[in-house]
């Protein structure tokens, strides 16, 4: 799907400041200055939107032009002297700062965006240091007023930018969010003040460069310098956006978008965002639990290990390990979903292991191949059914850019169209991708296999339920398929069942790492696990699974741990530790599930940590080699690293 | 998420078809149907007088574009009805050349005369009074005003009055229709 190098542009020589700077040609003078290291401020200006040129706050000197120029929207040329400070432009500045302060209500001190203000910044830096307005003279507008249940609009913060209405024009395409009035009167607002509806409306309080669109969720929670950032992966689905998770008094106050232009182009979904307080949940197992003979007691979680280790052998002594299983999670790390597996396959010696429910034969990295940025380079693109923008919601932004700036095809068809009428209706005869959800696969592979007849080239896409399903798959966590999609000789059991088989008394012990909600939404699982014998339960959350554990480990959720996830296109990414645990806490799961392996007689040969554990993983499965810094795992026959 | 948000549309339309005809004819003259939202809108007001939230549904539906846009250009121009108007409708110019001539004086003495503030409508219907017109391309017969679609020069209080009286013997707007 790589596409022919094309020529690099050509380059365009200018000095900003007088330092010399090149820049291909096209390029706008802001990012030119940026290039140079010159700061210049801005407000409507924004990497993901087109220049609009309206809150004047980049206006600078270029050559002997009679008039200041927005840098924001001037296009560079060969030989340009663009001067940024000169007193000319600092005047400016002063006398655009203080017209932008005219109405500002200036309270800061119970603004939400305080600390992080480009207006308390710049007013700082570049505005006058008195105001000549009386605040009495102010004019006044609506204030904290909901937008929808997430968020707040202060009409009287607003300063114009123009940024949210392009947002939702440009990125989401709702056009929800319109400038109404004119002149000082103008507003930001919806048709008729009536709520926002969209699924990302996570993102305007971070267009916004002022406090006039806040998060409800965050609303007087915190200001930014009481905040630990921790990049990491949001847990919301398998499309992998990276995140910044804010922490407070350890505890998770909300998610920032961290522009990655392979995967969110900076963009969240309001599911993922918001999604948050589960991380912060209550009810959680943090001490170990035996309930192996006799009332339930609290042990330490190593003691515990050897408990359950115990208990396993027992069993392994007196039946065959065919009755025994192993239920992972797609919301495992890569580290532990492979720790598992080999715990599974290579210590107890069973086939039967699965972190999801249904059964996928013929799986094969082939189903992946399509990057998500590879989406705006295809010149059609068919998403089969709902269920794939369902399940991952930024992929509807993705599509929404292939279609509106980069003039792609994006045919959205019932999943159960048929396929062989579709190549007629396919656009132009080049590049195709196909996108479906895990649970049309099949149907997704007759439509490829259509077009491919048809078009030629056609990759795929499939997008996995659970932040880690695409991971659990790559390292063998599945009945038949080793790690790295090695077949193997023994097919074992699927999650459904496994399931039915315990349900049928016919499974006498079952090791289960959660929480899983797929399958514990499922009518059969508590039944199933009510009916083992013996369960060792791995899960940071108290549930279905807490309760019916003989022998019970903490775990921790996807903010107190390290580790990788891969997201449905394959890219391997870091998740890590944003809440420190507590001293005397137990230690992490992958650790717990290492030393159940080696109490139970298996080799592991390297300390259990993350990072180690990954090179272990790098061994058995040579396509992770090269993928650190979030970068996709390179499967043979399926085009390199990208 | 490409679908342009709305309000679902009334059970009874309130645009006629002669209406959406003349909406359909706008965008024809466009490239973009987006362009034709001023004309579509004139449209709906010749018909309802004004255009209540529910005319701009039904017109940006008519243009396929968002209803906020529809309203968002309905709120920028001061010709636009978004509630019934009085028979007449009154626009102050108060900007530099009127203002230099008196129209603030003007402006206060039709306000106290029709006992309504700048934006109002008389309690009789007879007149609305606005003045966020702003210029009205009569600098050189400063202070003016216009009145429906005629347009008054060199106003006086005095002669302001007389034309009140008139207007208020008149049925209904005055001017050619468009």
């Amino acid at each position: 799907m790589s596409a022919a190098p094309s020529p690099p542009p050509e380059l365009v020589t200018l000095t900003v400041d007088g330092r010399a700077v090149s820049v291909p040609a096209g390029t706008l003078v802001w990012d030119a200055c940026e290039k140079a290291g010159v700061f210049v401020p801005v407000y409507c200006a924004h990497k993901k939107m087109d220049p609009v040129a309206v809150c004047r706050m980049c206006l600078i000197e270029v050559g002997t032009m009679p008039k200041l120029q927005p840098a924001c929207a001037t296009v560079v040329q060969a030989g340009m002297e663009v001067r940024t400070a000169t007193d000319r432009v600092q005047r400016f500045r002063q006398g655009n700062m203080e017209f932008l302060l005219l109405n500002h209500p200036l309270d800061c001190p119970v603004c939400d965006r305080g600390g992080e203000c480009d207006l308390q910044d710049f007013a700082q830096r570049y505005g006058p240091p008195r105001s000549r307005t009386a605040i009495t003279g102010k004019v006044h507008f609506d204030k904290a007023r909901p937008l929808s249940d997430r968020i707040m609009l202060d009409q009287e913060r607003c300063i114009l930018c123009w940024r949210c209405v392009r947002y939702c024009d440009e990125i989401t395409g709702d056009r929800a969010i319109v400038l109404q009035e004119r002149a000082v009167h103008t507003v930001v607002d919806t048709f008729e003040g009536r709520p926002l509806t969209g699924p990302f409306q996570g993102n305007l309080p971070e267009v916004c460069p002022v406090g006039a669109l806040t998060h409800t969720a965050y609303r007087f929670r915190s200001r930014p310098w009481d905040l630990q950032r921790t990049p990491s992966v949001c847990p919301g689905c398998s499309y992998g956006c990276t995140v910044g998770i804010d922490s407070r008094d350890n505890a998770v106050v909300r998610f920032v978008s961290q522009d990655n232009p392979d995967v969110d182009d900076s963009w969240l979904c309001d599911r993922g965002r918001y999604g948050f307080p589960e991380l912060n949940r209550q009810d959680r197992v943090l001490t170990a639990e035996l309930s192996l003979e006799g009332p339930v007691r609290a042990v330490g979680a190593l003691e515990a290990v050897g408990a359950a280790a115990r208990a396993l052998a027992g069993v392994l002594e007196r039946h065959d390990p065919d009755q025994v299983a192993c239920l992972g999670t797609p919301q495992m790390t890569n580290e532990e979903a492979f720790c598992l597996q080999w715990l599974g396959r290579d210590v107890i010696g069973t086939p039967h292991l699965d972190h999801q429910l249904e059964p996928w034969p013929d799986l094969a990295p082939d189903e992946f191949r399509l990057a998500i940025r590879e989406l705006e380079d295809c010149d059609t693109v068919v998403v089969l059914g709902e269920r794939p923008e369902a399940a991952t919601p930024v992929l509807t932004l993705r599509l929404y850019k292939a279609e509106r700036k980069r003039g792609r095809q994006v045919l959205r068809i019932a999943a159960d169209a048929d396929p062989t009428e579709l190549a007629g209706r396919v656009r132009d005869r080049g590049r195709v991708g196909v996108v479906a959800h895990e649970a049309d696969r099949d149907r997704a592979r007759a439509v490829a296999t259509a077009l491919a007849a048809a078009n030629g080239s056609v990759h795929r896409l499939t997008l996995t339920e659970g932040m880690n399903g695409r991971g659990c798959k790559d390292l063998g966590l599945l009945p038949g398929l080793g790690p790295g999609y090695r077949r193997l000789d023994r097919a074992g059991m699927h999650g459904r069942a496994i399931l039915a088989a315990a349900a049928e008394g016919r499974l006498r012990a079952l090791v289960v790492v959660g929480p899983n909600p797929e399958m514990e939404q499922d009518p059969a699982y508590e039944a199933a696990i009510a009916r083992v014998p013996l369960v060792v339960a791995l899960t940071p959350v108290r549930g279905l699974l807490s309760r019916h554990a003989q022998a019970l480990l903490p775990g921790r959720t996807m903010a107190e741990k390290q580790g990788t996830v891969t997201s449905s296109e394959g890219r391997v990414q870091r998740i890590r530790v944003a809440l420190q645990p507590r001293i005397g806490a137990p230690p992490p799961e992958l650790r717990l599930l290492v030393e159940l392996g080696r109490s139970l007689g298996g080799t592991w040969e390297s300390a259990p940590l993350a990072t180690p554990a990954f090179d272990v993983i790098c061994d058995a499965v040579p396509a992770y080699r090269g993928t650190r810094g979030g970068l996709r795992a390179a499967w043979p026959g399926t085009g390199g690293a990208a | 998420m490409a679908e342009a948000a709305g309000p679902p549309a009334a059970a009874t339309p309130l645009l006629s078809a002669a209406t959406r005809e003349r909406i359909r004819t706008a965008c024809a003259r466009y490239p973009a149907a987006r362009s034709a939202a001023l004309p579509a809108l004139w449209a709906a007001q010749d018909q309802l007088g004004h255009v209540p939230p529910e005319a701009m549904a039904e017109v940006a539906a008519e243009l396929g574009i968002g209803a906020a846009e529809v309203e968002a250009v309905a709120t920028f121009y001061a010709m636009y009805f978004r509630r019934p108007p009085g028979r007449h409708f009154i626009q102050v110019c108060t900007n530099v050349s009127c203002a230099l001539r008196g129209a603030e004086g003007l402006l206060r003495h039709l306000e106290e005369r029709l006992g309504i503030p700048d934006g109002g409508t008389t309690l009789d219907g007879a007149f609305t009074l606005e003045s966020t017109v702003e210029c009205l391309g009569a600098c050189g017969g400063a202070p003016a005003l216009q009145v429906d679609r005629y347009s008054h020069e060199d106003c006086t209080p005095d002669r302001v009055d007389r034309l009140l009286e008139r207007l208020r013997a008149e049925p209904g707007p005055t001017g050619a229709p468009r």
